[in-house]
């Protein structure tokens, strides 16, 4: 049965990009309570304050820190999705980061590069432990948790606002439910319209964040900004952080490599 | 001769298991509905849109998007 009923909308800037939600059945508040968790939860994750969470364990020195139970998950991701990217997605990266000139929010601007201090990014599961409460990262080692973090919020954020919700943080984003008429959520990939329905969906580019010859996305292989012949992937995939996932590591293989890869994990797919 | 039986009967039960499982493969072999089929080989039915990569999973809709992925 079909049904039609108004989508409360609530639209705001935070994690550095435009946020969306939606909501049937929600309230005004839940939309309000949603955008607070998220500037909540990014003031502990951000690597561009001293006093996060994430700035504790990166400038622990090889000694356990304790750790919330959402940072808790979101390492815990960092490690499956490096599974699932065969090492591709690798948030040990942080020190080829800083080698670009990634040192601070890039609407401050980037820093001078040195890019004689980029090196391959060791292998997450080698230099990350994480137990219940608490984690540990070996010595001259840093982890950032930008390239899994918005889908994996997103995921929690639409679970968060209920059954027929769609939480888009930066265009990754999560849709469940029937959505307005009971046959999925519109949303706009790549050109086209498709229904998605307890799915997410992600874009990974080099297009953005980027200053001179630089970007942000950093292939763990070489320590430096990827450069493998694509621009930009678009991946549905069952979920949010799933599709962030997908879309990072088939950008990062290359035109050679994504379709096979994306059609073995993806949903629908669009490479550029 | 009991033992005989009882090997003849297992001999024949495993020929027979193998070749029903032999004439199952065959009769799936490239059939988009048997099951373990690649995703790759539907979403090549299910058609490119646009340069889009659309399998079975995902609808195509033609109403307004609410709201869109991108880059940022």
């Amino acid at each position: 049965m079909r049904h039609r009923s108004s989508v409360e909308a609530h639209h705001f800037e935070a994690l550095g990009t435009s946020c969306s939600l939606f909501g049937l059945g929600v309230t005004r508040s839940q939309l309000l309570q949603g955008e607070f968790w998220v500037r909540e939860l990014r003031a502990r994750i951000t690597r561009f304050s001293d006093r996060s969470e994430l700035a504790l364990l990166n400038g622990a020195e090889g000694a356990w820190v304790d750790v919330s139970a959402e940072m808790e998950a979101l390492l815990w991701e960092a490690l499956r999705a490096y599974e699932l990217s065969a090492g591709l997605v690798n948030a040990a990266v942080l020190p080829s980061m800083l080698a670009i000139g990634y040192t601070r929010s890039l609407a401050a601007g980037a820093s001078t590069a040195k890019l004689e201090d980029a090196r391959p990014a060791p292998r997450l599961p080698d230099v990350l432990s994480v137990q219940r409460g608490r984690a540990r990262l070996e010595l001259g080692c840093g982890v950032d948790l930008g390239g899994i973090a918005k889908g994996w919020m997103a995921d929690r954020l639409a679970a968060r606002l209920g059954s027929n919700a769609l939480a888009n943080l930066g265009g990754d984003l999560r849709a469940n439910g029937p959505g307005p008429n009971g046959d999925g959520w519109p949303v706009g990939f790549a050109g086209v319209t498709v229904m998605l329905r307890d799915q997410g969906a992600a874009t990974s580019s080099v297009r953005r964040r980027r200053w001179g010859d630089l970007h942000h996305l950093i292939d763990p292989r070489t320590g430096l900004p990827s450069q493998t012949g694509l621009e930009e992937v678009s991946v549905v995939a069952a979920t949010g952080c799933d599709a962030e996932v997908v879309a990072k590591t088939a950008l990062l293989l290359g035109p050679g490599l994504a379709t096979a890869y994306c059609a073995a994990h993806a949903q629908a797919w669009w490479l550029s | 001769m009991r033992p005989f039986l009882l090997k003849l009967g297992a001999t024949a039960l495993t020929l027979g298991a193998t070749l029903a499982s032999v004439l199952y493969v065959t009769a799936h072999l490239k059939n988009p509905s048997a099951p373990l089929q690649p995703i790759v080989l539907a979403s090549h039915q299910g058609g490119s849109v646009g340069g889009v990569t659309i399998t079975p999973g995902v609808r195509k809709g033609d109403v307004q998007p609410v709201t869109s992925t991108y880059a940022s």
